[in-house]
């Protein structure tokens, strides 16, 4: 009997020695643990990480409010809005330009382009081990993701100047990858990896006709061409620009201007790179978009943030189809028969951000379009200009205009040609997230806010504040941008 | 060969021995009960021998020589051997100090060999309080041991050992029930319970390893016991009545002071109506229990079988709640040498819950406003031409009619619990034991809840029809009914050895080794809910006879929810050992070694190693003069211990970043946006703590005191990813650092004056002071906590938080008012008094103390005069501090409290106590923080034996009138200052809001024994 029992206390002890480590092992049930790669070691498996990149655009820090206010309300194209007591938490001081360090909309922008970032890191760092998964899907897939890398540090680049390059995922506990988090780069340090990331893009995307209908808003090859160009000519790399921009083939100015931001105009054949948004339940879109820009007030659908300003009014030349398909006027009637009552807030809102079918939901059928043919156009027109082939540019700089129902510039000269397209890119992609950064790239900054009435602070407002946070968590390996 | 060495070596060394004969016998206590354990030793012969389970022994001694048998907590005796079996009954020691034992984890000890701190809570004291669960029971009964409770029915009190030592990991101690581990003990009736132990210091808990820092309960059931069956009934049954209440303005002040905040006249003065929210809502609340156990034993088998019914109507109209149990414990005397022990429970609970913001909506509510409209529909906040309340008059507040609130609400919950357990002991040689212990828990728990959607519409709006609905809503439900279930099995098996032998006579020791595994199963739980049922609650669940399976229901359920958490498990290594010498030298040492599955596989084994010492200073020669000192101990110790209740470091994917891309086919999208720290382990507590325990005046003054050092080195706190990393979830990290330091003094008199009469009086008191010491150099996402629902909160704890305790508040500091115009004012960091529109919230506000107590005292005093006992219980707490958050929550329209309804600033009363009515929503500022502290009576309970011989059929009648919590003396201006909350003093806890209030009862009850 006493055997038995030193036999089996020595038995029960052996559970948990003899192979200790396996009866600790216990599988997660809650949530899917990431050492199950298996599970997405397929090609819809594999899609689902790249998917979770575009689903970040639709993300209200990422695409909405704060973007809004930061690309937008801080432009001489648009005003706060809103009842004069609602500040939209920080969009009063960023209409002024009198925004700190603690700025909540740099701060939201930041960490969402970020947060995006890491969705393409993760992205990345999958891919390669997911060998179940078609060659070409894969390959195909981390184009995509490097794309839409480029793009977010293309956004941070022009709004915060040089930034940390997360280049892959931080490995926890290792200093390098906690230095690389933490340590601001130079400008053209990040302009040198957007330029790499968009090459790598180029050799691995398709021509935008290689997708299917259900997804058309995949990016392509035309795609990294054109962010390539703009990232060029925001270095000023004039040729680059136009060596890029010719490779942007498949694409046309549409005739009808306004049908750009209706339903009907989803990806026609100006669209390059476009937020696509569904309304339908269970509706996907850009979280409050058309809601915060929506008229406010009584008989109104939204916040009634980001109004058309006086001056963007009086950018527009007589007989300009665009004026009418940006702004909404108060008790104007607009394409769908609605009539907006005079009982509303503010005298203009933005058009671009209207939906019909789902005015007042917080997640509508309105996408942004990022990239089109007509900023194409635009952008090797300015750089023949800039290189001094002004003949050149001014047919580009006249398909534009025709296109909005003006005639042909009149500017011949190159100072005027270039004054021409800088006004005409304000005009043709005003309310498309553009026009702050534009600003400031051409230097028009402090003359322009001058106009509209505001003080652009040289060396300063150029770039917005970095998160007060990260400056402190970076505990010294990073600086403030000047005068924050 | 050998046989013969040893023979002829016994021989030579020990000729006494041959010369001796086998004496036999047994020794019992006065109950006839063996007692094992019992010295004997013959003087002439000088052998010894000792008793063994059952108390027999077997000595070397020749006949007619004294024996002197003796054992701790008895009289030694002597008597002269005989030949035929002896029978000796030893008679219990008057130094109860002697007897007492407690319990320390797969073991027991005597009280005075004990170490380390433990507090002992006999049944007697558990019953004595008639709540529900034994830890509100216990409340103001130990020293160093919080208990801050509700007396919501069903709602499990919240136990802090010697202060807190964790901000977002478990705070709970862990509960042992007879072996088994458990999270909660509202399925153990109290009656059933013979000890209820308090594990204290590190030295007494370390055995319990990763699983202690917040301390351990451990929980014994009864036994049967005697020689002939007993049945003990137990009946009682109670009114209750909320202990404190807020005095609300009537119609007519309430008129008078919101005219005056609109600055209109919308209300009139002269109102028909005055509704009392608070009367409306509640009822007199009234519960009953009855038990009835039946216990005995025989010569193998110990037995005990109890019954037990509990039902609760509460104050809160409709809340009811009811609990049965059952259990049955047997001890099996297999053989000699095995024991088994078998323990099984039920316990079955079922309540109706209400929701606890009726509460706060009732003290909102505006008094003009009637229960019922006079054509039968619902009060509602709208006020008419008139300025009465009316129909169809303009809305005044968002509060709904806390009435209807309870009338639609229509939900109820079930669960079973089943414990058991077999332990099987072996007494595999003399002094060496071996135990095996099995415990398995499974829970089982059903919740339903309709909402009447459409009608709860229509109630709100008596100025709507039906049509209305269907209207203004072309998608809404007209109900909606959620179902939910949920199970889990937990189980636990240890074993261990025990050995226990004395050497020459002056050295003890006890040492034992086990190895313990504790599973927590996965925990599965499914909620369904289904929109447009049928009204009729028979018909939720219908079954299609044609396919012989339910009815399908998909197309109307609009949510499903099916989770099986993560199943945890524990594997242990543990060793303790136990020496004496000469009666007065003691120590201990502990070592456990555990393995959780909750951490990464190089980060889940630690070791817990413990020790303490003590001596008895009046074994000693120099103490035996002095007669005044019956013991003096001193102890004291230290130890390491493990809180693996905190967040997990399971690295996941997430799902549900799903996007369209550019059709109508919606992709499913997934990333990775957390990055957990792989080294998380659990929070390590250390503890040095000394104590002195001393019995003077012929044991009639008994006390101990207390001192300890404790010191949390790890806490786990959420800090902020780098932003660059893009990660959006919070990591848990090693960052903080807790400091507990305090002392407890406990004190108790006892003495008889003549034969019949008996009197006790007694206190303890208690001191922590708590503090976050330290944070690593991180930067923590802020935890917010306390909120008011109004975006409003009012904890914080972040990198401003050391040097301050857990759970503190942080506020603006109010600055009175403007005499100008009554507006409040608050101090901005400069020290300005400014309006709260121009406050900073990132630098003004201010930590102002904590919702936990510094201090915890109780008192018991009580008499037995022939057949009439009475006592008194009472308990306290100070330093913390309460939020008022339904006050705090007051909007426009809603109603005040009487005291501020005529006393506030107007142009014609600037002297007035209270600012000017306002209708912004205040911010979170020490004006509505208020003192916690109080003083209450916890019970007094009056008993009167029926003088009834112990040979009649009824053994023993007594019966008893309790009150409890009939007094009270509070700072705080609201219902009560204990405030539970969720529990989490980074919740709700310290704030009143949506709370229960404290009840006070008034018992009659009846034990009958037969």
């Amino acid at each position: 009997m006493k055997k038995i029992y030193i036999a089996a206390f020595v038995l029960s002890a052996s559970i948990f020695t003899g192979c200790s480590s396996d009866y600790l092992d216990v599988d997660q049930t809650e949530t899917i643990s990431t050492s199950d790669v298996e599970l997405y070691n397929n090609d819809a498996g594999a899609t689902q990480f790249v998917t979770a990149i575009y689903n970040k655009f639709l993300n209200w820090d990422m695409t909405s409010f704060g973007w809004i206010g930061l690309s937008s309300i801080t432009s001489d194209d648009a005003d706060k809005g809103s009842s004069p007591g609602d500040t939209g938490t920080d969009k009063d001081v960023l209409d002024a330009l009198t925004y700190n360090a603690s700025n909540p909309s740099a701060e939201s922008t930041f960490i969402a382009n970020y947060d995006g970032i890491n969705r393409c890191n993760q992205a990345l760092n999958i891919l390669p081990k997911l060998d179940k998964v078609d060659a070409n899907l894969r390959n195909r897939l981390a184009g995509e993701a490097k794309f839409m890398r480029a793009f977010m540090y293309f956004t941070l680049v022009k709004c915060y100047g040089g930034v940390p390059i997360v280049d892959h995922l931080p490995v926890p506990g290792s200093d390098a990858d906690r230095i690389m988090q933490l340590t601001r780069k130079t400008a053209p340090e990040v302009y040198a990896f957007i330029e790499s990331d968009l090459n790598d893009a180029i050799a691995a995307l398709p021509d935008k006709t290689a997708y299917s209908a259900n997804e058309k808003s995949r990016v392509s090859k035309g795609a990294a061409y054109a962010l390539l160009a703009k990232v060029s000519l925001y270095q000023k790399k004039w040729q680059q620009v136009i060596d890029n921009c010719n490779k942007v083939t498949g694409y046309a100015l549409v005739s009808d201007y306004a049908s750009q931001y209706k339903v009907t105009g989803k990806f026609d054949s100006e669209s390059i790179f476009e937020i696509y948004a569904q309304g339908a339940i269970p509706a996907k879109g850009i979280e409050g978009y058309s809601n915060t820009q929506g008229a406010r007030g009584t008989g109104g659908w939204g916040w009634g943030f980001n109004t058309p300003s006086q001056s963007l009014v009086n950018a527009y030349e007589a007989g300009d189809v665009r004026k009418a398909a940006t702004i909404i006027f108060r008790g104007q009637t607009l394409y769908d028969g609605r009539v907006v009552p005079n009982t509303v807030e503010n005298e203009r809102y933005n058009y671009k951000a209207y939906s019909s079918a789902y005015t007042n939901a917080w997640e509508t059928d309105v996408d942004i379009k990022y990239l089109r043919y007509a900023e194409v156009l635009l952008m090797k027109a300015e750089a023949s200009n800039e290189l001094g082939q002004t003949s050149a540019a001014i047919p580009l700089l006249n398909q534009i205009r025709n296109r909005a129902g003006l005639g042909n510039t009149t500017a011949s000269s190159q100072a005027d040609v270039r004054t021409a397209i800088w006004k005409e890119r304000r005009v043709e992609m005003a309310f498309e997230h553009d026009r702050f950064f534009d600003l400031v790239r051409t230097g028009q900054a402090k003359a322009a806010f001058a106009i509209d009435g505001k003080t652009f602070t040289e060396g300063k407002n150029e770039l917005f504040p970095i998160p007060a946070t990260f400056i402190k968590q970076a505990g010294g390996l990073s600086a403030q941008n000047p005068g924050y | 060969m050998k046989n013969f060495i040893f023979s002829f070596l016994a021989l030579l060394l020990l000729p006494a021995y041959m010369s001796g004969q086998a004496i036999k016998g047994k020794v019992v206590d006065g109950s006839g009960m063996g007692v094992p354990g019992a010295v004997i030793s013959a003087s002439s012969s000088r052998t010894t021998a000792d008793a063994d389970f059952d108390g027999n022994f077997t000595i070397n001694a020749k006949e007619g020589e004294i024996l002197k048998i003796s054992m701790l907590g008895f009289e030694a005796v002597s008597v002269a051997a005989t030949l035929t079996p002896m029978k000796i009954t030893l008679k219990e020691s008057e130094d109860t100090a002697l007897k007492e034992v407690v319990v320390i984890g797969y073991g027991t000890r005597k009280k005075v060999d004990n170490t380390t701190a433990i507090s002992s809570i006999k049944s007697e004291e558990i019953v004595k309080t008639k709540v529900l669960n034994a830890s509100q029971a216990i409340q103001g009964k130990a020293a160093g041991v919080q208990v801050i409770s509700s007396d919501l029915p069903g709602s499990t009190p919240s136990v802090v050992i010697r202060g807190l030592g964790t901000a977002i990991g478990g705070r709970n101690p862990l509960y042992i029930v007879d072996g088994m581990q458990t999270e909660n003990i509202n399925n153990i009736n109290t009656n059933d319970i013979t000890s209820y132990e308090i594990l204290k210091d590190a030295s007494a808990l370390a055995i319990y390893g990763t699983r202690a820092a917040n301390g351990v309960i451990i929980i014994t059931t009864k036994k049967g016991s005697g020689d002939k069956v007993s049945v003990e009934v137990e009946s009682f049954a109670g009114f209750r009545a909320p202990l404190k209440t807020v005095k609300m303005a009537g119609s007519n002040k309430y008129a008078y002071y919101s005219n005056s905040a609109l600055q209109s006249t919308t209300f009139s003065q002269d109102q028909p109506v005055n509704t009392d929210w608070f009367d409306e809502i509640t009822r007199t609340g009234s519960y009953t229990q009855n038990n009835v156990s039946v216990s005995g034993a025989t010569e193998s088998v110990k037995y005990f079988f109890s019954l037990g019914n509990y039902q609760e109507k509460a104050v809160l109209n409709g809340l009811d709640y009811g609990r049965t149990t059952f259990r049955n414990n047997n001890e099996y005397k297999i053989s000699k040498k095995i024991t088994l022990n078998q323990n099984f429970s039920v316990s079955s609970a079922n309540s109706s819950p209400k929701p606890l913001s009726a509460f706060t909506n009732a003290y909102k509510q505006s008094p003009i406003v009637p229960v019922y409209f006079p054509d039968g529909k619902y009060g509602v906040s709208r006020v008419g031409e008139n300025g009465f309340a009316s129909e169809t008059g303009s809305s005044f507040n968002n509060v709904g009619n806390p009435v209807a609130q309870l009338n639609f609400y229509d939900e109820e919950q079930r669960s079973v619990t089943l414990q058991g357990g077999l332990k099987l002991d072996y007494e595999i040689i003399k002094s060496l034991k071996f135990t095996s212990q099995f415990n398995g828990e499974f829970y089982t728990w059903k919740q339903y809840n309709y909402d009447d959607t459409k009608n709860i519409w229509l109630a709100a709006n008596p100025n709507k029809v039906d049509s209305d609905y269907a209207k203004e809503f072309p998608n809404g439900n007209i109900n909606l009914l959620t179902k939910g279930r949920e199970q889990y099995f937990n189980w636990n098996l240890s074993n261990y050895l025990t050995y226990n032998k004395v050497f020459a006579e002056i050295h003890d020791v006890e040492a034992t080794a086990g190895i313990e595994t504790s599973v927590k199963g996965p925990r599965e739980k499914l909620t369904i809910a289904r929109k447009n049922v049928n009204p009729d609650s028979n018909y939720w669940a219908l079954n299609d006879p044609t396919v012989g399976h339910g009815v399908e229901y998909a197309a109307t359920v609009t949510s499903l929810y099916d989770v099986v958490f993560n199943e945890t498990k524990l594997a242990s290594y543990f060793g303790r050992f136990q020496y004496k010498l000469k009666d007065r030298y003691l120590v201990t040492g502990t070592l456990r070694r555990d393995g959780s599955s909750n951490f990464g596989k190089d980060y889940r084994w630690g070791t817990f190693p413990a020790f303490g010492l003590g001596w008895v200073i009046t074994k000693e020669d120099f103490m035996s003069d002095v007669k005044a000192i019956n013991l003096l101990k001193l102890r004291g110790g230290w130890g390491k211990l493990g809180n693996q209740n905190v967040p997990l470091n399971n690295q996941s994917y997430a799902s549900g970043k799903n996007a369209y891309l550019g059709g109508s086919i919606l992709y499913e999208g997934t990333t990775i946006s957390s990055q957990i720290d792989p080294s998380l382990s659990w929070e390590i507590t250390e503890e040095s703590s000394v104590g002195l325990d001393f019995e003077l005046l012929n044991n009639r003054l008994k006390g101990s005191f207390d001192l300890y050092d404790k010191n949390t080195s790890n806490v786990i706190l959420y800090t902020k990813p780098y932003m660059t990393s893009g990660l959006t979830d919070q990591s848990p990290a090693h960052v903080g650092e807790v400091s507990n330091k305090g002392y407890e003094i406990s004190l108790r008199w006892e003495d008889k004056i003549g034969d019949d009469f008996s009197y006790w009086i007694g206190g303890n008191f208690s001191n922590n002071k708590n503090e976050l010491t330290g944070l690593k150099d991180v930067i923590l996402a802020p935890k917010t906590g306390g909120s008011l629902g109004n975006g409003q909160t009012t904890k914080l704890l972040d990198n401003t938080t050391i040097g301050q305790p857990l759970g503190s508040f942080y506020l603006y500091e109010y600055a009175g008012f403007d005499a100008t115009n009554g507006k409040m004012l608050y101090y901005n960091a400069a020290g300005d008094k400014v309006t709260q529109d121009a406050l900073d919230a990132n630098k003004d506000r201010k930590y102002m103390g904590s919702s936990l107590p510094k201090t915890n005292y109780g008192i018991t005093l009580g008499f037995n005069y022939k057949n009439f006992d009475f006592s008194v219980d009472g308990y306290g707490t100070g330093g913390a501090k309460v939020y008022n958050g339904k006050k705090a929550q007051r909007f426009s329209g809603e109603n005040i409290e009487d005291s501020l309804a005529t006393d506030f600033w107007t142009l014609n009363n600037l002297s007035a106590s209270n600012p000017a009515p306002f209708n912004e929503v205040p911010v979170a500022s020490t004006y509505y923080l208020e003192s916690g502290d109080f003083f209450r009576i916890n019970n007094i309970t009056v008993g009167y034996k029926l003088p009834i011989a112990s040979n009649n059929f009824i053994s023993s009648c007594r019966l008893y009138v309790n009150a409890i919590n009939p007094f009270i003396t509070q700072k705080f201006s609201g219902f009560s200052p204990e405030l539970n909350g969720d529990g989490d003093p980074y919740g709700t806890q310290g704030v009143e809001l949506d709370a229960y209030p404290t009840l006070r009862s008034l018992v009659i009850g009846a034990n009958l024994k037969f």
